[in-house]
């Protein structure tokens, strides 16, 4: 990665910047920006796990678990302490942190298959828990009646977060803010430990990098990142329920990041975005939807395994030598 | 109190003898082909369905309709390796999960689509039956899923201790290069293992689907807790593996009956996370990557 940005990327940056403030502008519809919502939420997610799976190569199959126990900690904590979504998203964040970080603990020592079943295991207990502690999680039924975000007012802009168009700015507010620190934490020094550790952790460890602390830290930022994403999605939807936080979620966000590309950072977002539209696009073949969108799936591990932006990529950097 | 204990160890050894028979399959195709296959639930799930419409559309009755499941699944199970799986051996695991998940999602919804989300059962004749001794309670339908189990898996370790072709079997999952060298067809081998997985995951299915019920999404939950049972076996051990599953039924249907029944998906992994913080080794011994 280089690391000066250049004058002609600036431009192309913030050409793409304006061109997705102007999204709403174009896409007016209720439906097209509660697709794009969608896909911001999960962009983060996505990337949450790219830094656990593809740059730590920690493979984890329960990471809606996080997601999940953010939504509920904030909803909870918001409907019970009328506290606002401002306060509580970082709530949310540190207790999906701190839960991830013990389990991280606990499980990291563990290697591939291993790894992933046990994360497996934690995925499917926390799904468990959502539903059977009724007294704070209202089981199954779920959480309705979670309050919006109060409005914000910044000069020359005002979020009442009554339209969905004004979700979509705050969630790209939010995409950009944890692409730029996972930008700045893969090309930093931890960063380097990370995928040291990914493509040869006794290596690493023989050069003196800390992998269990390293791993422990990616686990738990990827952790509470996702029960940020889940706070926003809570009081996105203002409904939640045990049944969106299930492992074929999990499955699901590693389906994306695979799609993309997950040892880069723009790889997982690209995925998101592709794999939430996708399956909407999909909707005119009715029934068929799934067993196309698995069908398809199949099809593009046999050929693209390195994803989509994976590929590209590296065919690039190919022809540049 | 005692008999309702030994009434549900019961029933645990005979879904552990269900279980068995799927793991079994899922080990062998995780030991020859390095793949890890999130569709075998599925396979399991097709083979019920085959025996509930060869009963029902050939009129052919309960065991002739197992064998036809058996080799119709053996079929299919080597056909989606050559087509689906080969390309991708090799390959990180991460990318077979992945794969193997998919097929899985267009099975169930192509299975969902063709025969509906309503359970059905197959009838096997043999539910009218029951047998009691010692104050237990068994019926005949049960009694059959042990005795074909046990039948089955006897089947198989012979068949791998002392054929050519099981012998090849285990040689190519000790050392692929060397195999090829020693002028075994590793190909033919990887297609017959699929055959062989795909055939006894659907005599699985259809014993359950006559016990309770057949529905398109009985397979995936079944897949997660088989990989459990290969993981606390050790991966490639059949011993290994039929100890799991007995103990993954047991720890299934005496946790559901004691502790809480609303918990019962959790205990078999629960078993599985103790075993990998005391016992990295696994529960016979290997290596514990």
């Amino acid at each position: 990665m280089n690391g000066r940005m250049t004058g002609a990327k600036w431009l192309a940056g913030l050409a793409g910047a304006a061109l997705l403030c102007a999204v709403p502008r174009f896409f007016s519809l209720d439906y097209y920006l509660h697709m794009f919502v969608m896909s911001e939420i999960y962009a983060v997610l996505a990337m949450s796990l790219a830094l656990i799976v593809g740059f730590s190569g920690q493979v984890s199959m329960g990471h809606a678990a996080f997601y999940g126990v953010g939504a509920y900690a904030s909803a909870l904590i918001s409907l019970k302490s009328g506290l606002p979504f401002w306060v509580t998203i970082w709530c949310a964040g540190a207790v999906a942190g701190l839960l991830s970080f013990v389990i991280g603990k606990m499980v990291l020592r563990l290697r591939g298959h291993f790894l992933a079943i046990t994360t497996a295991f934690f995925g499917v207990l926390v799904t468990l828990i959502l539903n059977n502690w009724i007294e704070l999680t209202n089981g199954p039924m779920g959480v309705p009646g979670i309050p919006r975000p109060s409005p914000i007012s910044l000069p020359g802009l005002t979020l009442s977060f009554e339209t969905r168009a004004d979700y979509y700015y705050l969630g790209l507010v939010f995409v950009g803010l944890v692409a730029f620190l996972l930008y700045r934490l893969v090309n930093s020094r931890i960063g380097n430990a990370l995928i040291a550790i990914r493509e040869n952790e006794e290596l690493a460890r023989s050069i003196g990098v800390d992998a269990m602390a390293y791993k422990v830290f990616a686990f738990t930022l990827g952790g509470a990142l996702a029960g940020m994403a889940g706070s926003f999605y809570a009081h996105y939807i203002l409904f939640i329920s045990p049944v969106t936080f299930t492992i074929a979620e999990s499955i699901n966000l590693l389906v994306m990041i695979i799609f993309g590309g997950m040892t880069t950072l723009f790889g997982p977002v690209f995925g998101a975005v592709a794999l939430t539209l996708l399956p909407e696009f999909l909707r005119m073949a009715g029934s068929l939807r799934l067993v196309i969108y698995g069908v398809a799936l199949v099809i593009f591990i046999i050929w693209l395994p390195l994803g989509v932006w994976g590929t590209i990529k590296s065919k690039w950097m190919e022809r540049r030598g | 109190m005692l008999m309702v204990f030994l009434q549900q160890a019961l029933n645990g050894i005979i879904l552990g003898c269900i279980y068995a028979l799927i793991a079994l399959g899922l080990s062998l195709i995780f030991g020859i082909l390095e793949v890890a296959n999130f569709a075998h639930g599925e396979f399991y799930m097709l083979g019920a369905f085959m025996a509930l419409f060869s009963m029902s559309g050939l009129g052919v009755s309960f065991f002739p309709a197992l064998l036809i499941a058996m080799i119709g699944m053996g079929i299919i199970g080597a056909i989606i390796e050559r087509a689906v799986f080969r390309p991708i051996v090799g390959k990180p695991l991460i990318n077979s999960m992945l794969l193997s998940f998919g097929l899985s999602t267009a099975l169930a919804n192509l299975a969902l689509l063709l025969f509906g989300a309503d359970p059905q059962k197959i009838e096997s004749g043999l539910a009218d039956y029951h047998l009691r001794f010692f104050g237990l309670h068994l019926t005949a339908e049960r009694l059959m899923v042990l005795v074909v189990g046990v039948a089955l898996v006897t089947l198989l370790a012979w068949f791998i201790q002392s054929t050519r072709t099981g012998k090849a079997m285990r040689a190519v999952s000790q050392d692929r290069v060397a195999a090829q060298l020693a002028g075994i067809n590793v190909s033919r081998i990887y297609t017959v293992t699929f055959a062989i997985s795909g055939a006894l995951a659907a005599a699985a299915g259809t014993m359950v689907g006559a016990m309770f019920f057949v529905s398109p999404e009985m397979g995936f939950s079944v897949t997660l807790k088989c990989f459990i049972i290969i993981a606390l076996g050790g991966f490639g051990k059949i011993r290994g593996v039929i100890v799991a599953a007995v103990m993954i039924g047991l720890a299934e249907s005496l946790g559901g009956g004691f502790i809480s029944y609303a918990y019962k998906d959790a205990y078999p992994f629960l078993l599985l996370v103790l075993l990998f913080m005391l016992k990295p080794q696994g529960l016979t011994g290997g290596s514990g990557r």
